[in-house]
C-alpha cells in the first residue's frame, strides 16, 4: 500500500510499488486527464507536479514517492481557469488535445518557478514535451498570454 | 471539489460510476462541456431530418457523423447545418454518431462512414446545409400555419422565427412545441432554400472550436480512458515479424505475477489477461514465447527495397499503371532538345499518433453479441472488425465511437487488429477487456507510409522550356494491403500511393503519371498528405533542377507552367513576398515549392541553416499560402496548416523506419524521433480568400515542405538532396 497527496487528498494506492505512477493515477483513482504516450520519458503526455516540480509520471514508480504530494491536471484549478489554461483556450492550443494535459503541467510548473520567462526559456522548458500535431506555434503563444495575463 | 469526492470512494463504486458514463455515447454542448447523450428523450421536439432536432427546451442537437482525431470538425461540420438553420451558435449540442448508417456517409467515400483525407467539410458542406436549409424552411412552415399568414412574410434571427409586420416571434423551442408541426410538411432540401454566401455570420467566422475547453481540462475522454465495470485489462505480445505465429508459450513467470488470470493465444501474438493494468503489462514482460521462423517477410530490408524499388523506377522498359496521362509524354520527352533524368527515394514512415492503439470490448453471451468503445477513424470498418471476427450481425453490436489522440491515417484499415485483440481477449474470458499496445507495439507493429523510389523526366527546349514530363513511382500498392475490399474496386488506381503525382495544377503539356506497383514488404497505411507526402517531394525537387539544366530561375519556370492558372500564381507570388524572397541572407537560404493536395494547393518557402561539421539542417522560417476554396473555420484552418507545416519538417529531416530481416528496428520516441518544438521553425500563413466549394485543409501544407528544404539546401550548397529524409549522414554526404 503506497500513500500518496493527490491534488489535496490522502489516498492509498493498493498496488506494487513498482507500478507508474501513471498507471496509480489513471487505472487507480480514475484519474484520467494524464495520459501514456511513451512509457520511456520522451513526450511527457504524463506529465505532473511531484513535490512541485513537473515529472514525467510514466516512469516513475510509486514506491520511489511514498508520501509526495502530486498534482495532475484535474487540480490544477478548480474550475479549469488556471492561467495557463485559460490561455490555452484563448489561444486555441489543442488538436487531438492528447499531450495537452502534459503541455499545460509543463507550462504551469514552468511559469510558477519563472513567472516571466523569456521565449528562449519557454522554448527550452517545453521542450520536453512533444506534439504530434505540431501544436508548437501556438504553445509558445499561449505561455507567453498566460505569462502576460497571471 | 469534485476529485477528493472521487478518490474517497472504492475503486469498484468509481468504475461502475465511470462505466454509467461510458455506456452512452458522448456529446459535446458548445460550452466545451463533454456531456451524457439523452438523444431522443425530449418530449416533444421537432426533426426535420436524420440530421437535427429541435427541442422544446430550445436545444438543437445535431449528429456530428465523423470521428474526432483533433482535426475541428466536431465544430466545423455542425456549424455548416446551423449556419444554415440560421440557428444560435449557444444552443447547439453535438452529438457523435455510433452506428455505420450510410445515410449519414461521407458522399466523397460512396457514403461510407470513414473520416480521412481532409474531406469532411469538402464532403458534407452540401448535405449539411441543405439538411439546415430544410430545417429552417420547415420552422417557417409551421409558425406560418401557427400565425394563419403566409410563409414569405417571415424571416429567421438566430434561433427564432419572425414576422416583422406583426412584431411577433416564436423561438424554435417554442415551435417545437406548437401542434401545428405535426401536420407541416418537410420540404424539400434544395438549393433555392439556402443563404447566398455573403449572409454567413458562422461559416468563415472565428467560432472557438466546442471540444478546446474539455481537452484544456484533462477531461475529455478518449479510447483509451474508457473504463467499464467488470472489466479486465490486456497486454498482447505480437510476433516479431509479420505472419510468424506464436509455436510454443510458458507462461510461468506471467502467472506468477499477482493479479495475472491467463494467457490467450491470437494468431498473430499471445495476450496477457490481468485484474489490473500493472499486472498485464508486468506479464507481457513475461512471457516466454517460442515463435515460427518460417515466414517469408524475414527476407525484407527496407535499405534492399529501395534499391529493388529504384531499379524498377529506373527500367523504363517496365509499364506502369497509368495514374493521369496527357498527350504523349514518351514521344514529347523523346523529341526534346535535352533529356534530364533523376531519381528520388524515400523512406518508410511512422505516424506516431500520441495515443496508443487500443479498445474496450464486452463480449456476451458466448460470443453472440458485443459492446465496443473503439477510437477509429471509420465506423464501417470498426463494425465491419466485430462482426468478422465474432461471426455476427450488426444487430447484435453497440459501437461506440471514442475521440482519437491523433491517427493520420493510422486507424483506417480495413481489419482492425487492436480491436480484434479487444474481441477476441473478451471472449475468452467473459467479461470486458480493456486492450492497451505499448509505445513499441505501436513503433514495430504499425503500418507505415512505403518506402518508394521515383525516376524523374523530362525533355527541355533548346531555349529552355519543358517539353514532355514522365514520373514514375516505384512503391507498393498501399490499398491493396489496408482495405483489399476496396483494392476490388479500384486495383490498379491507388490514390494513397500515388496522390500528388497526377501535378494537375501545373500545365505540363505532355505528361504521364504511372504506378510501378512493387512487392510490398511492410505493413502499409495512409499518412498525413498520403501519396503527397513523397511524390510532392520529387516532382518539386526535380522542377527545381529542371530549372537549372534549362539556365532558367526556379520561380519564373514555375510561374511560366502556371499561366493559365492565376489562383495558383497568387499563392506563388504571394508566398514570395511574405518571405522577402529576393533579400539576400548571410549563412541562411531559401527554397521554393508549389504542390497540390486533391482540390487545394499550397505554396511555400523554406528558410534554412546547416551546421556543415554535423549535417544538422535547421528549418528557421517556413512561409506558406493555401487555396481551399471557401474557409469554414478560419483559426482552426491555421491551425491545421501550421500543424502540417511541423509534421513536414519532422518528415523532412528526421523521420525514419527501418526493417532489417523482417524487423522494425526502432522502438519508441528515442529512436524515432518526431520534431520538438526547439525544431521548429516560425511559420506565417496566407489563406487566400475565393469564393468557391471548400476543399482540403489538414493536409495540404505537408507535402510542399520537404522539397522546399530541399531546394533552400541547394541555394545555400549547390548541393542536391534527392533521399527523404535528409538525415545528417545524408547531408554530409551530399557536401562530400
Amino acid at each position: 500500500m503506497t500513500r500518496l497527496t493527490v491534488n489535496g487528498s490522502a489516498v492509498e494506492i493498493d498496488a506494487p510499488p513498482e507500478t507508474p505512477l501513471l498507471i496509480a493515477l489513471r487505472e487507480h483513482l480514475g484519474l484520467t486527464g494524464s495520459k501514456y504516450g511513451c512509457g520511456a520519458a520522451m513526450c511527457g503526455s504524463c506529465t505532473v507536479h511531484l513535490d512541485g516540480a513537473a515529472t514525467y509520471a510514466c516512469v516513475t514508480p510509486i514506491g520511489d514517492v511514498e508520501g509526495a504530494d502530486v498534482r495532475t491536471i484535474e487540480g490544477l484549478s478548480e474550475n479549469g481557469d488556471h492561467p495557463v489554461q485559460l490561455a490555452w483556450i484563448a489561444e486555441q492550443v489543442p488538436q487531438c488535445g492528447y499531450c495537452q494535459s502534459g503541455q499545460i503541467m509543463r507550462a504551469a510548473a514552468l511559469l510558477e518557478e519563472n513567472p516571466r520567462p523569456s521565449r528562449e526559456e519557454i522554448i527550452d522548458a517545453m521542450s520536453s514535451n512533444l506534439c504530434r500535431c505540431g501544436t508548437y506555434v501556438r504553445i509558445v503563444k499561449a505561455v507567453e498570454r498566460a505569462a502576460s495575463e497571471a | 471539489m469534485s476529485n477528493s469526492a472521487q478518490l474517497s470512494v472504492s475503486r469498484r463504486a468509481f468504475l461502475a460510476s465511470a462505466g454509467a458514463t461510458a455506456g452512452f455515447a458522448f456529446a459535446i454542448g458548445v460550452d466545451g462541456l463533454q456531456r451524457v447523450a439523452n438523444a431522443g428523450t425530449a418530449a416533444s421536439s421537432a426533426k426535420p431530418n436524420i440530421w437535427v432536432s429541435i427541442a422544446a427546451s430550445g436545444k438543437i442537437r445535431i449528429i456530428y457523423p465523423a470521428t474526432d482525431l483533433g482535426q475541428g470538425s466536431t465544430t466545423a461540420l455542425p456549424l455548416m447545418l446551423a449556419e444554415e438553420l440560421d440557428a444560435n451558435w449557444s444552443d447547439v449540442e453535438v452529438e457523435q454518431l455510433n452506428v455505420d448508417d450510410r445515410r449519414y456517409g461521407n458522399p466523397k467515400f460512396g457514403m461510407v462512414r470513414y473520416t480521412a483525407g481532409s474531406s469532411a467539410v469538402q464532403g458534407y458542406y452540401m448535405p449539411l446545409r441543405l439538411a439546415g436549409a430544410q430545417a429552417r424552411s420547415m420552422l417557417i412552415s409551421a409558425a406560418a400555419a401557427h400565425w394563419a399568414v403566409p410563409e414569405d412574410r417571415l424571416r429567421t434571427e438566430p434561433s427564432a422565427v419572425v414576422d416583422h409586420e406583426t412584431g411577433e416571434r416564436l423561438s424554435y423551442g417554442e415551435i417545437a412545441a406548437l401542434p401545428e408541426l405535426a401536420t407541416t410538411r418537410v420540404p424539400d432540401a434544395s438549393e433555392a432554400l439556402l443563404k447566398p454566401t455573403s449572409d454567413f455570420r458562422l461559416i468563415g467566422a472565428d467560432v472557438a472550436r466546442i471540444d478546446i475547453p474539455a481537452k484544456s481540462r484533462g477531461a475529455y475522454q478518449y479510447g483509451v480512458d474508457v473504463r467499464v465495470p467488470e472489466m479486465l485489462y490486456a497486454t498482447v505480445v505480437r510476433a516479431p515479424v509479420e505472419d510468424e505465429t506464436p509455436i510454443s508459450v510458458d507462461e510461468t513467470g506471467a502467472l506468477a505475477i499477482p493479479g495475472v488470470l491467463r494467457t490467450v493465444t491470437l494468431p498473430d501474438g499471445v495476450a496477457v489477461i490481468a485484474e489490473t493494468q500493472e499486472a498485464a503489462l508486468f506479464g507481457k514482460f513475461a512471457l516466454s514465447i517460442e515463435w515460427s521462423e518460417t515466414s517469408s517477410s524475414r527476407g525484407n530490408n527496407s535499405d534492399q527495397d529501395l534499391i529493388d524499388y529504384a531499379a524498377t523506377a529506373e527500367d523504363l522498359s517496365q509499364d506502369g499503371a497509368v495514374w493521369r496521362e496527357t498527350g504523349d509524354a514518351g514521344a514529347a520527352v523523346g523529341g526534346a532538345d535535352r533529356q534530364v533524368e533523376r531519381t528520388y527515394l524515400s523512406d518508410y514512415a511512422y505516424h506516431a499518433q500520441f495515443e496508443p492503439m487500443g479498445a474496450v470490448a464486452s463480449v456476451e453471451n458466448d460470443g453472440a453479441s458485443a459492446e465496443v468503445w473503439i477510437a477509429s477513424q471509420t465506423q464501417s470498418w470498426s463494425l465491419r472488425t466485430v462482426t468478422e471476427t465474432l461471426g455476427i450481425d450488426a444487430e447484435q453490436v453497440t459501437l461506440h465511437m471514442m475521440p482519437m489522440g491523433g491517427s493520420f491515417g493510422r486507424r483506417t484499415e480495413l481489419t482492425q487488429p487492436y480491436l480484434r485483440d479487444a474481441l477476441l481477449t473478451s471472449k475468452a474470458v467473459g467479461r470486458p477487456v480493456k486492450v492497451l499496445w505499448t509505445r513499441e507495439d505501436d513503433v514495430k507493429f504499425g503500418a507505415y507510409r512505403p518506402a518508394a523510389a521515383q525516376r524523374m523526366i523530362a525533355g527541355l527546349k533548346a531555349e529552355g522550356g519543358l517539353q514532355g514530363w514522365r514520373h514514375r513511382v516505384a512503391a507498393p500498392s498501399v490499398i491493396a494491403y489496408f482495405n483489399p475490399l476496396r483494392w476490388a474496386q479500384v486495383e490498379p488506381q491507388d490514390i494513397i500511393t500515388m496522390r500528388g503525382a497526377e501535378n494537375k495544377f501545373y500545365d505540363l503539356g505532355d505528361m504521364r503519371a504511372e504506378h510501378l506497383i512493387t512487392d510490398r514488404r511492410a505493413r502499409l497505411a495512409p499518412w498525413r498528405g498520403i501519396g503527397a507526402a513523397y511524390t510532392s517531394f520529387a516532382a518539386e525537387a526535380f522542377m527545381d533542377e529542371l530549372a537549372e539544366e534549362a539556365g532558367a530561375d526556379p520561380v519564373e519556370f514555375r510561374l511560366a507552367l502556371l499561366k493559365d492558372n492565376p489562383r495558383g500564381r497568387w499563392l506563388v507570388e504571394r508566398v514570395l513576398e511574405m518571405s522577402d524572397w529576393k533579400r539576400a541572407r548571410d549563412g541562411t537560404a531559401l527554397g521554393l515549392a508549389f504542390a497540390g493536395y486533391g482540390d487545394s494547393m499550397a505554396a511555400g518557402v523554406a528558410e534554412i541553416s546547416l551546421d556543415r561539421e554535423s549535417g544538422v539542417i535547421a528549418v528557421k522560417n517556413f512561409w506558406t499560402t493555401v487555396d481551399a476554396g471557401v474557409i469554414v473555420s478560419p483559426d482552426n484552418s491555421l491551425a491545421q496548416i501550421e500543424g502540417g507545416v511541423v509534421h513536414g519538417v519532422g518528415s523532412a529531416l528526421k523521420e525514419r523506419i527501418t526493417i532489417v530481416d523482417g524487423e522494425v528496428q526502432q522502438n519508441n520516441f528515442y529512436d524515432y524521433e518526431i520534431l520538438r518544438i526547439d525544431e521548429t521553425p516560425e511559420i506565417a500563413v496566407d489563406i487566400a480568400q475565393v469564393d468557391a466549394p471548400p476543399t482540403s485543409i489538414g493536409e495540404v501544407s505537408t507535402p510542399v515542405v520537404a522539397p522546399a528544404i530541399a531546394n533552400a539546401f541547394f541555394a545555400l550548397t549547390g548541393r542536391r538532396l534527392r533521399h527523404m529524409p535528409f538525415t545528417p549522414e545524408r547531408v554530409l554526404a551530399a557536401l562530400a
